[in-house]
C-alpha cells in the first residue's frame, strides 16, 4: 500500500482529499503547511507528496525545494487553486500539476500514473 | 407721653398729699399758719430735689448708656469700643449693660462671619463674571451699559469706567440685523436668545465672530439685559481658511484666467473673514526692464470702505469665483490705492526691500517699519504702515514677483500662521502665473500627455481587471472546490450504504460554511472595485505609515524581519487621499518584505527636503537589477511565483495622481529604497 503525504492548509479540503484517497486504498498522512511537510519528509518515507502552493509559514514552492533537496526522487504533485501557475512555476521540478477541482478524478489519475510508472501501484 | 410722665411723677406725691390732708384734719397742720406752710414747702422742695438726684444717678445715666447702645445696634454696629457712655458692672443696671454689650459682641461675630461669606461669594462671582473668557455686558432698560467684565472692556479697548453708559451702537460699527432683532425680541418677550456666528466690528477696530446669548433679568424692579459673547473668531477662521485654500486650488484646476485668479487670491487674502489682511498687493517681475511692477491691489482706500468690505463678506460661504450673488465686488481699478500700486516700480538691483525678498526668495515680516534697518526709505513711504509682510512668488525654477500684505486700517497684529497661509497663497498664485505664461506650450503638451495617459489608464484598468480576476479566481476556487467535493461525497453516500448520517451532516455543514465564505469574498471584491475618492483631505503622512505598518506588523514578525519607524515629527499636512496613500505604502512594504530574507530589516522613514515631503521604504533585500529596473512599473511584470505584477503599477498611478514622484535606488550595502516624494506645502 502506497503512502501519500497530503500537504494542504485548508482543513475542510484536507479532510476531503484524505478521505477520498483513503477510500481509494492509499495510506494518507496529513500536513497543514510547508514546514510540517518538510519535517515529516525528514523522518518518514513516503511514496508521493501532494503539495498545495499558498500556505502560511512556508509556502509550497519553498517546501518543494526543501523536500527535493532531501530526496531528489520523491514524486511530487502540485495541487493548487491557481490556474495560471503553469507558465510561472518551476515546471521542471514537480512531477505533475493539478488545478484544484471538486472532481478529484484528475488528481487521482495523476497519482495512479506516477505510482504505476515507479512500479509501486 | 409728656402728660403721662408728669402724672406718673406726680403720683409719687400722693402719699404726701394724703398725709398733709390727714394732718390738716387732725389740726396739726394749719395751712393759714405761715410757718406751717413754709415747713411743708421746704419738705416738698427737699423731696423733689432728692428724688431728682437719686433718679439721675440711678436711672438717667444707665438709661442713656443703654439708649446709646441700642442706637448703635440700630446703625448695624455691634461692638461697643467707641460707645460714649460706660457703666461699671457695679453701677445701677450695670449687669443689664454688660448683658447688652455681650449681646452686641455676639451679634458682631455673627455679622462678621456672614460678611466673610458674602466676600467669598463676591470673589467667586467676580472670577466668573469679570474675568471669564466670554465677553459679558449688562444693559439697562435704556440700552446703556451698566456693567462689563474685564474681557469685554479689554478686548474692545475701553477702560472699565469709559464703557459705562455707552450704548451698543457706540461700541460697534455695525450691529448685524440678526443681533439687533434678537435684542428687540428679548425685550418684548423676555425669552433668552442664542445667536451663532455673529460678525461684529467695533468702532475701535476690533473685529470678531461670536456666538451670542442674550437674556433678560429683573433687578430691583428694573429690567436689565445680559449679553454674553463667546469669541469663536480663530476657530472659525481656521475652518474658513482651509475651505478657502481648497476652493482656490480647485478653481486653479479649472480656470486659466490668470487675472481673475490673482484677484480672487488677493480678495481671499484681504476679506475680513479670510486671511483678514486689510490690504494686499501684487508685484510681478518685468524681465526686460529688470523691475518689479505693481500689477494688482486689493484693499480699501479708507476705514469706511474697509467696513463696507467687511459687510460684504457677512455671508458664510464666500463663493470666490462663482459669480453668484455672493461673489466679491468686481475689481475696482479706480481706487486711490489701486492706482498707487499699479504705478509703482521697484528695480530688482536697487536696495529696496521688495527687491531683496524677490532676490532671496524668502518671506520677510516687518514689525516696525520706522526702525527696521531692512526697510528702505522708499518702501517706508510707499507702505506708510509699521507692520507688514512681503512674500515671494516663485515657481519651481524662477522668481516671479512678490505679494505684500498689511493691516493698515485696524492695526491688528500679523500672526505667524497668517504669514504661513499667505505663503501658501503665493505658491498657488505662482502656479497660476506659471501656467499662464506657458499656456500655449502647456496646452500642446497637455493634449499629448492626455492621449498617453488615456492609454495608460486604459491599460491599467485592464491590468486592474486582470489582477482582480486572478485574485478572485484563487480566492473563489478554494471554497468552490470544497463545496463541490463534499457535495460529491453526499451523492456517493446514497450509493454506498456504509456512509452514515453523521458523514452527510458534516459534509452539509461544511458546504454551508464554505458558501458563507464565498459570499464574504464577493462583498470584499465589491469594496475593492469601488471608485477611489477625490484627493481633498489634508493628511499626516506619519499616520499613513503607522496605519500600514500596524497592518503588516504580525507578518513582519512572522517572517523575522525587523521593521523600524523613523518618523519626522514636524511634518506639514499634505493634500492627499488617505486610503490611496495607505495602498502605496502597503504595496511597497509588501514588496520590501518579499525581497528581504529572514533576519533582514526594513526601515520606514518620513521627512522633508527643501521642496518635498517624503516616505521612504528601505529594505536589506535582493535589490533590483538594471534590466529589471526598466520594467518593474509595467503592469504584470513580476519575478514572483504568486505575484501578479500590479503592485508597483498601482503605486505609480496613485503617486502620479498626487503630483508626486517615485525615486528608486539600490543601497551600496545591499537591498533597495523606494522614496515617494510629494510636493511640500510651503
Ligand atoms: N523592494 C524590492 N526589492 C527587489 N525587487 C523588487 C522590490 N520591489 C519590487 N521589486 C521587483 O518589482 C517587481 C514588480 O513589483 P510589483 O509590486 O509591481 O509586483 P509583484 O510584487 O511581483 O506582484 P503584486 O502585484 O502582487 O504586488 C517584483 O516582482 C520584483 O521583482
Ligand atoms: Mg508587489
Amino acid at each position: 500500500m502506497s503512502r501519500i503525504l497530503l500537504v494542504e492548509d485548508e482543513k475542510n479540503q484536507r479532510e476531503l482529499y484524505a478521505a477520498e484517497l483513503r477510500d481509494d486504498g492509499y495510506e494518507v498522512e496529513e500536513a497543514s503547511d510547508g514546514k510540517m511537510a518538510v519535517e515529516k519528509v525528514k523522518s518518514n518515507k513516503y511514496d508521493l507528496v501532494v503539495l498545495d502552493i499558498r500556505m502560511p509559514e512556508m509556502d509550497g514552492i519553498e517546501a518543494l525545494g526543501k523536500i527535493l533537496s532531501r530526496d531528489k526522487k520523491i514524486p511530487i504533485v502540485i495541487h493548487t487553486a491557481y490556474s495560471n501557475y503553469k507558465s510561472n512555476f518551476m515546471t521542471w521540478t514537480a512531477d505533475a500539476y493539478v488545478t484544484k477541482s471538486s472532481n478529484l478524478d484528475e488528481l487521482k489519475t495523476k497519482i495512479a500514473e506516477i505510482l504505476a510508472a515507479r512500479g509501486q501501484a | 407721653m409728656l402728660i403721662k410722665k408728669i402724672l406718673l411723677n406726680l403720683s409719687l406725691y400722693i402719699p404726701d398729699v394724703a398725709l398733709i390732708l390727714f394732718l390738716t384734719e387732725e389740726g396739726v397742720f394749719v395751712p393759714e399758719e405761715r410757718s406751717h406752710f413754709v415747713v411743708v414747702l421746704v419738705y416738698f422742695l427737699i423731696k423733689i430735689s432728692l428724688h431728682n438726684i437719686v433718679a439721675f444717678f440711678c436711672f438717667i445715666k444707665p438709661y442713656s448708656a443703654v439708649k446709646d447702645i441700642l442706637l448703635q445696634f440700630q446703625r448695624g454696629r455691634y461692638s461697643m469700643a467707641d460707645s460714649a457712655h460706660v457703666l461699671k458692672p457695679s453701677a445701677c443696671f450695670g449687669d443689664l449693660f454688660e448683658l447688652l454689650r455681650s449681646t452686641g459682641r455676639y451679634l458682631d461675630n455673627l455679622v462678621g462671619s456672614q460678611n466673610d461669606e458674602i466676600e467669598k461669594f463676591r470673589e467667586l462671582y467676580n472670577n466668573v463674571i469679570l474675568s471669564a473668557n466670554s465677553y459679558f455686558v449688562v444693559l439697562n432698560a435704556r440700552d446703556e451699559v451698566i456693567f462689563a467684565n474685564k474681557s469685554f472692556s479689554a478686548n474692545f479697548r475701553y477702560t472699565d469706567d469709559e464703557i459705562l453708559g455707552l450704548r451698543l451702537e457706540d461700541i460697534f460699527y455695525i450691529i448685524p440685523g440678526r443681533f439687533s432683532d434678537a435684542i428687540d425680541n428679548v425685550k418684548k418677550r423676555g425669552q433668552s436668545a442664542v445667536l451663532r456666528k455673529i460678525k461684529l466690528i467695533s468702532r475701535r477696530k476690533i473685529s470678531l465672530i461670536a456666538d451670542i446669548k442674550i437674556s433678560r433679568v429683573t433687578v430691583q424692579g428694573e429690567k436689565q439685559y445680559i449679553i454674553v459673547m463667546d469669541d469663536i473668531t480663530s476657530q472659525w477662521r481656521k475652518d474658513y481658511q482651509i475651505s478657502l485654500i481648497s476652493q482656490i486650488s480647485e478653481s486653479l484646476q479649472r480656470d486659466e484666467e490668470v487675472e481673475r485668479i490673482l484677484y480672487a487670491i488677493l480678495t481671499a487674502v484681504t476679506s475680513g473673514s479670510g486671511l483678514g489682511f486689510n490690504r494686499a498687493m501684487l508685484f510681478l517681475y518685468n524681465e526686460q526692464k529688470k523691475i518689479l511692477t505693481g500689477k494688482m491691489a486689493v484693499g480699501p482706500d479708507s476705514m469706511e470702505e474697509a467696513v463696507q468690505i467687511w459687510g460684504s463678506v457677512q455671508n458664510e460661504e464666500l463663493n470666490l469665483l462663482g459669480g453668484g450673488p455672493d461673489a466679491p465686488p468686481v475689481l475696482q481699478t479706480n481706487g486711490a490705492f489701486y492706482k498707487q500700486v499699479v504705478t509703482s516700480n521697484f528695480a530688482i538691483n536697487g536696495n529696496t526691500l521688495f527687491a531683496d525678498v524677490f532676490n532671496k526668495r524668502a518671506p520677510v515680516h516687518i514689525y516696525d517699519a520706522a526702525s527696521d534697518p531692512r526697510v528702505d526709505p522708499e518702501t517706508r513711504k510707499f507702505m506708510d504702515v509699521s507692520e507688514f509682510v512681503v512674500v515671494p512668488l516663485c515657481s519651481a525654477n524662477k522668481a516671479l514677483g512678490v505679494v505684500v500684505a498689511d493691516n493698515k486700517f485696524n492695526g491688528a497684529p500679523i500672526y505667524e500662521d497668517h504669514v504661513e497661509l499667505l505663503s501658501i497663497f503665493a505658491v498657488q498664485a505662482s502656479l497660476s502665473i506659471d501656467s499662464y505664461n506657458s499656456l500655449s506650450s502647456v496646452k500642446e503638451r497637455m493634449e499629448h500627455i492626455q492621449a498617453k495617459q488615456e492609454a495608460i489608464v486604459e491599460s491599467e484598468k485592464m491590468a486592474a481587471v486582470g489582477r482582480i480576476a486572478a485574485h478572485i479566481a484563487h480566492e473563489i476556487r478554494n471554497p468552490l472546490v470544497t463545496v463541490g467535493g463534499y457535495a460529491r461525497r453526499i451523492l456517493q453516500s446514497v450509493k454506498k450504504p456504509q456512509k452514515t448520517v453523521e458523514d452527510i451532516e458534516k459534509a452539509a455543514s461544511i458546504i454551508l460554511h464554505e458558501s458563507e465564505r464565498l459570499e464574504k469574498i464577493l462583498s470584499n471584491v465589491m469594496d475593492f472595485s469601488r471608485p477611489s475618492p477625490l484627493i481633498r483631505e489634508y493628511n499626516n503622512l506619519n499616520d499613513v505609515v503607522k496605519d500600514t505598518y500596524y497592518l503588516l506588523k504580525n507578518v513582519l514578525q512572522e517572517r523575522k524581519i525587523t521593521a523600524t519607524l523613523d518618523l519626522e515629527q514636524k511634518l506639514p499636512l499634505v493634500k492627499s487621499d488617505f486610503n490611496q496613500l495607505k495602498q502605496v505604502v502597503l504595496n511597497l512594504l509588501q514588496n520590501a518584505m518579499d525581497a528581504t530574507p529572514a533576519g533582514g530589516s526594513v526601515i520606514l522613514k518620513t521627512g522633508l527636503t527643501e521642496t518635498h515631503i517624503y516616505i521612504r521604504i528601505k529594505d536589506s533585500g535582493t535589490g533590483i537589477s538594471p534590466e529589471a529596473m526598466d520594467k518593474i512599473f509595467d503592469p504584470f511584470f513580476t519575478s514572483k511565483i504568486t505575484g501578479v505584477g500590479l503592485g508597483l503599477a498601482v503605486v505609480k498611478k496613485i503617486v502620479n495622481d498626487h503630483n508626486g514622484e517615485i525615486v528608486i535606488s539600490n543601497n551600496p550595502e545591499g537591498g533597495c529604497q523606494f522614496s515617494v516624494e510629494l510636493l511640500r506645502p510651503s
